[in-house]
C-alpha cells in the first residue's frame, strides 16, 4: 500500500501539481443485528481503494479510484490533475507548515472484534432482545458493529503514515405502542448505539443484556406518562443528551471550514467568524470544550489524521470564551492560528474534510445527585430521540426519549415527548453546572453527516450531567 | 451487458451451496463542488460494490466487497455463507425474488453518460458566470449508475442510468435564496437557470426581520414540499413503520386524513423521474398510490415486508439500498398532483396573509406516529401580506403535524417540478421528488433563528 501511494503522489507531481497526498485504504465493516428474535442483518463487508488528492494553481483536485495497484493510483493521480486544471475560479491556496513526519499507529485492543465468531455477536444481541421483551413492546431490535480500518498516507512533503484503526460497538431499542401512541427507549442511545475504538473488551463493558428489561420496561411507562408540558425551567441534561448538544452547537459551528463558507450550501455555515477567536463568549465560565485525538477509545482518536498532523489535544472553549477552532492546513494558514489536525475523509472515495475529532464537555464537580439538590422545579432528559439545528447553529430543538420531573432536588414522575428550544451562545450562557469526572462518560457516534458527496464520520464525545437555568421546554405542533 | 451484470453473474458463479443473489451496484462519476464562486471539492469516484447474499437452510448472511475479480469475487460469496451457516433460521425470509419481466423504462442518456472531469467543471462554471452578483455555492455533478440483480433462482435484472444536478445557493453576508435543476438528461438542464433564480431570491432577501411565533398559513416551494414529504415517509409511507406501528398511516387506511386536492404516489416508471426498473432485490417497480384525494390508501412493500404481513401483500418493488435497510422498504420517486394555480404568485394570491417558504433545513422527526416533524426555513422566507410576497423574514423554525399541514390546501402549482433527494452519501443512486408548490392554512412557526446569508 505504500508503495502505491507513492507512485500516486509521484504521478500526480509529474503532472503539474504542487503539492498531492495519496490514500490507500482497505476497510472491513461488519454487524449483526436481530430484530424481534430473529436475525435481522449479518453483514461482512470490505471496500480497498485509492483516494488522490492534488493542488494545481491553487485549486483542488480529488480522485478514488476502487482498486489498490499501483496503475490504478497512478490513474487516480492523473484524473485529480486534470479535475484541478479545469475547475473555474481564481485562487491562492496556502496550507499551515508540516514538518516531514513518518510513523504508525494502531488501536490498542485486548480482543480483535473480528475474531468474535459471529454466532457469538447474534447470542449476545438474542440475549439482549429477550431481556426488553414486555407485553406493549412490539419491536425489539439488538445490534452490534465492527470495523478495521488500514490506511497509508504519503505525501509531496515528505508525510509517510500508516495507521490502524479497530472500533466496535453496539445498541438495543424497544418500540412500545399501545393506541395512537409509539415510544422506543434506546441504550446506549438512538444513534446505533455506541460505538468506540478497541477490542471487543469495549461492547462487553457496554452491559446490552444487563441495561435490556429496564429499557422495555421504561419503553412500556413512557405508553402512560404524561405529556411534557410547555414552560420555561431548569433542565439537567443526561451525558448523552448532553453530547449531542455538544455535536451539534459546539462541535459543528467551530469547524473552521464552515465559519469560512464552504460547507454553506449544504450542511450550512456558522454563527461564528475568524474574529470571534479569543473574543467571543460562547458561553458561561462553566463551560469548557476540549477536542482531543488522543482520547482513549474514542472513535476520533488516531496517530495523524489525513493530512499527517499529529494528534493533540486543545482547548477550544475556555471558562466560556471561544479559544479555538476545528481545522486543516489549508483554514489553519488562512486564521493565521494552529496547524490543522482535523481532516478526516470516509474511506477512500472521498476527500478529506475538517471534522471533530472527539470533542468534550469537560466536567466540573460533584454527583448527579448534587446537581439536581439545587433544582426546586425542572426536568431531567435522557436520550436524544429528535435533533435540528439552523444552518448557522444558532437556532435548536432537541427531544428526548424520557424526562422526569425535578421536585425539591429529587426526581418525580415520568414524563414522555419531552423538547427544549435555544439559541446556541444564550442557552450555553445558561449553563450553571456540570457534574464531576466521576459522572463524565464518553459515546462514539457513527452517523456525522458532512460534505458533498456526502461523507460520515465517526465521533467521540464525552460529558458529564448538565445543568441549563432558564429553558424552554415542551414546544409541540 | 453492463459491468455491473458482468460482475454479478461472475460472482454467482463462484456460489457455494444454498441459494445466492448478488447485487451490484456501480459508480462512474463527478461532482464540481463550489463555494465562493470557485471550485473547491472536486471529487471523480469510480467504483463496483458487490452485496452478496447467501441462503442456507432458512438461513441468510450477506458480504461485499468492491474487488471484482473471481477470486476476491469467490472469497465474498465464500464469506456471505459462512455468515449464513452463523445465523438462525428465519421463518419470515420469503426466499430469493423469482425471475419476471422488467418494465421498459428510459433513464439513460448517452450525452449525460459521456460527460468527464472537464465537462462538470464547465459546466459548474456556467452556473457561477450567471449569478456575478453574489458567491455562488453549491454543486453540478452528473454519473452513470449501473444496477443489476442475479440470483440462483434465475432471477436477472439489469439497467444503467444517469443523472444531473445543479443545486445553487446563491449568498453573500446578508442575503441568500436557493433554486436547483435535475435531470437524467443533461441537455435538459442547463445550470445557469437555477442560479439565477438563487440570485434573485437572494437579492430580495436583505434585510429580514423577525416573526412572533404562531399558526400561519404559508406557500411552500416545491423544494420544501419535497424534503417535508421525504421526512414523513421515513416512518410513515414504508411497510416497516406500517407493520411496527410507527407510521401515521397505522388504522387509517382508506380513512380521509388530508385535502382532497392532496394526492401522493410513488412512480419510479414515469419519465418525468429518474426512472428505474426494479429495486435493490430485483423486484419490478410498481407505481403506488400511497394518498388519493386526500384519503390514505397504502404504503410501499418489500419482499421481507409483505411476506411479513401475510395474505393479499407483494412486493412493490420498494426494497432500499443497503445502507438504508434499517428504514426497510421506502417510496423514493414521490409524485405529487399539481393543482390549478399557474405560479407561486397565485398561491400567495390564495393564501392572503401568511408566509412564503423557499427552502428547509434539517428536518427531525419529532413524534412519528403523529406525523409530526421539526426543522428550519432558510435561503427565501417572505412574509405574505395582502396576496403577495412582501418583506423578506429571518429563518423560522416549525415544528409541524404533517396532518396539520395537509388538511387545509387552497391550492398547488398546477406544473410539478423535480426536486433531487440524493445527498450522494454511499453509493450513488439517483432519485427525486416530482412535487409541486402547495399553499397550506396551518403552518406552525415555534421560534426564529438566523437571518438569511452566510
Amino acid at each position: 500500500m505504500k508503495a502505491l501511494a507513492e507512485a500516486a503522489v509521484d504521478a500526480a507531481v509529474g503532472a503539474g501539481a504542487s503539492y498531492a497526498d495519496a490514500r490507500a485504504v482497505s476497510l472491513r465493516r461488519q454487524y449483526a443485528i436481530t430484530k424481534n428474535g430473529q436475525v435481522d442483518g449479518l453483514s461482512d463487508a470490505e471496500s480497498e481503494g485509492v483516494g488522490v488528492r492534488v493542488l494545481v494553481g491553487g485549486a483542488w483536485g480529488f480522485a478514488g479510484e476502487g482498486r489498490l495497484d499501483e496503475a490504478a493510483a497512478r490513474d487516480a493521480a492523473r484524473r485529480a490533475v486534470e479535475f484541478a486544471r479545469a475547475a473555474p475560479g481564481l485562487r491562492q491556496t496556502a496550507l499551515a507548515p508540516l514538518d516531514a513526519q513518518s510513523g504508525s499507529y494502531r488501536t490498542p485492543m485486548e480482543r480483535d472484534p473480528f475474531d468474535v465468531p459471529l454466532t457469538e455477536k447474534i447470542d449476545l444481541c438474542l440475549r439482549a432482545e429477550e431481556g426488553m421483551r414486555q407485553s406493549k413492546v412490539k419491536v425489539t431490535l439488538a445490534m452490534v458493529r465492527a470495523q478495521r480500518e488500514h490506511k497509508v498516507l504519503a505525501t509531496s512533503d515528505g508525510v509517510s503514515i500508516e495507521q490502524e484503526l479497530v472500533e466496535c460497538g453496539g445498541g438495543i431499542d424497544a418500540y412500545a405502542s399501545e393506541g395512537d401512541v409509539t415510544q422506543i427507549r434506546s441504550y446506549p442511545s438512538q444513534h446505533s448505539g455506541v460505538s468506540g475504538q478497541g477490542g471487543w473488551e469495549f461492547v462487553e463493558q457496554l452491559g446490552l443484556d444487563r441495561e435490556a428489561p429496564r429499557v422495555g420496561e421504561q419503553a412500556v411507562a413512557l405508553l402512560s406518562a404524561a405529556e411534557c408540558p410547555a414552560a420555561t425551567t431548569t433542565i439537567v441534561l443526561s451525558p448523552e443528551q448532553a453530547v449531542m448538544q455538544l455535536h451539534e452547537s459546539v462541535g459543528h459551528p467551530t469547524e473552521l471550514d464552515r465559519v469560512y463558507g464552504t460547507e454553506a450550501a449544504y450542511a450550512g455555515t456558522s454563527f461564528l467568524s475568524p474574529g470571534d477567536l479569543g473574543n467571543l463568549r460562547y458561553g458561561s465560565e462553566k463551560m469548557n470544550i476540549t477536542s482531543d485525538a488522543t482520547t482513549p477509545h474514542g472513535l476520533g482518536t488516531f496517530g495523524f489524521d489525513d493530512e499527517g498532523v499529529p494528534a493533540q489535544r486543545e482547548s477550544i472553549v475556555t471558562e466560556g470564551l471561544l479559544r479555538g477552532f476545528l481545522s486543516s492546513r489549508e483554514t489553519a494558514a488562512r486564521i493565521g492560528a494552529g496547524v490543522g489536525g482535523c481532516m478526516r475523509a470516509d474511506g477512500w472515495s472521498r476527500m478529506p474534510l475538517v471534522r471533530m475529532t472527539n470533542l468534550h464537555l469537560e466536567p466540573g464537580e460533584g454527583s448527579f445527585e448534587e446537581l439536581l439538590e439545587d433544582v426546586a422545579e425542572g426536568l431531567y432528559m435522557e436520550t436524544n430521540k429528535s435533533w435540528s439545528i439552523d444552518d448557522k447553529r444558532l437556532n435548536f430543538q432537541f427531544g428526548a426519549q424520557i424526562a422526569w420531573e425535578i421536585k425539591n432536588g429529587k426526581l418525580g414522575r415520568m414524563l414522555r415527548d419531552a423538547t427544549y428550544t435555544g439559541v446556541t451562545p444564550i442557552f450555553w450562557g445558561k449553563l450553571d453546572a456540570v457534574a464531576g469526572p466521576e459522572e463524565w462518560q464518553l459515546f462514539g457516534l457513527t452517523n456525522c453527516g458532512k460534505g458533498q458527496p456526502g461523507q460520515e464520520a465517526h465521533v467521540s464525545h464525552g460529558a458529564s450531567p448538565a445543568r441549563f437555568r432558564g429553558v424552554e421546554v415542551g414546544v409541540s405542533a | 451487458m453492463s459491468r455491473a451484470l458482468e460482475i454479478a453473474e461472475l460472482a454467482l458463479s463462484t456460489t457455494r451451496g444454498g441459494d445466492a443473489e448478488v447485487l451490484v451496484h456501480a459508480e462512474r462519476s463527478g461532482v464540481a463542488r463550489f463555494a465562493a464562486s470557485i471550485v473547491h471539492q472536486p471529487t471523480l469516484i469510480d467504483n463496483a460494490v458487490v452485496r452478496a447474499r447467501v441462503v442456507r437452510d432458512g438461513k441468510v448472511g450477506w458480504a461485499a466487497t468492491n474487488r471484482s475479480d473471481k477470486e476476491r469475487l469467490g472469497e465474498v460469496m465464500g464469506r456471505a455463507g459462512e455468515a449464513a451457516d452463523s445465523a438462525k433460521p428465519d421463518p419470515d425470509f420469503p426466499g430469493l425474488g423469482a425471475p419476471g419481466g422488467y418494465p421498459e423504462v428510459a433513464g439513460y442518456d448517452e450525452e449525460t453518460a459521456s460527460l468527464g472531469a472537464e465537462d462538470q467543471a464547465r459546466l459548474a462554471a456556467a452556473a457561477i458566470e450567471a449569478a456575478p452578483d453574489f458567491g455562488l455555492y453549491g454543486y453540478f455533478t452528473s454519473g452513470v449508475t449501473e444496477i443489476a440483480v442475479v440470483s440462483s433462482t434465475g432471477l436477472s435484472a439489469d439497467q444503467s442510468m444517469t443523472d444531473a444536478v445543479c443545486i445553487c445557493l446563491a449568498a453573500d453576508d446578508g442575503a441568500s435564496g436557493w433554486s436547483e435543476r435535475t435531470s437524467w438528461r443533461v441537455g435538459e438542464l442547463d445550470p445557469a437557470e437555477p442560479a439565477r433564480e438563487a440570485a434573485a431570491t437572494a437579492a430580495k432577501t436583505r434585510g429580514a426581520g423577525t416573526l412572533e411565533p404562531g399558526t400561519y398559513a404559508a406557500v411552500l416551494e416545491p423544494f420544501a414540499v419535497a424534503e417535508l414529504v421525504r421526512w414523513f415517509s421515513y416512518d410513515s409511507l414504508g411497510a416497516q413503520g406500517y407493520l411496527e406501528e410507527r407510521s401515521y398511516f397505522c388504522g387509517r387506511v382508506g380513512e380521509r386524513a388530508f385535502d382532497p386536492k392532496i394526492s401522493i404516489a410513488d412512480d419510479a416508471l414515469s419519465t418525468a423521474n429518474l426512472p428505474k426498473a426494479f429495486d435493490f432485490e430485483g423486484t419490478p417497480k410498481q407505481r403506488v398510490q400511497m394518498i388519493e384525494d386526500g384519503v390514505i390508501r397504502d404504503v410501499v412493500w418489500d419482499r421481507v415486508t409483505a411476506a411479513r404481513a401475510g395474505e393479499g401483500h407483494a412486493s412493490t418493488g420498494h426494497a432500499p439500498p443497503d445502507a438504508w435497510r434499517f428504514f426497510g422498504p421506502l417510496p423514493t420517486a414521490f409524485s405529487m398532483a399539481g393543482g390549478e394555480a399557474g405560479s407561486t404568485e397565485e398561491l400567495a394570491a390564495l393564501v392572503g396573509d401568511g408566509i412564503y417558504v423557499t427552502r428547509l433545513h434539517y428536518l427531525s422527526v419529532v413524534d412519528p406516529r403523529g406525523g409530526v416533524l421539526t426543522g428550519m426555513t432558510r435561503d427565501g422566507t417572505f412574509r405574505i401580506r395582502d396576496g403577495k410576497v412582501a418583506e423578506p423574514l429571518v429563518n423560522l423554525r416549525f415544528t409541524v403535524a404533517m396532518s396539520d399541514v395537509l388538511a387545509e390546501v387552497p391550492g398547488l402549482t398546477r406544473e410539478p417540478m423535480l426536486v433531487n433527494l440524493n445527498d450522494l452519501y454511499d453509493e450513488r443512486f439517483p432519485h427525486a421528488a416530482l412535487v409541486p408548490a402547495l399553499a397550506t392554512r396551518r403552518f406552525h412557526i415555534t421560534g426564529t433563528g438566523s437571518g438569511p446569508g452566510l
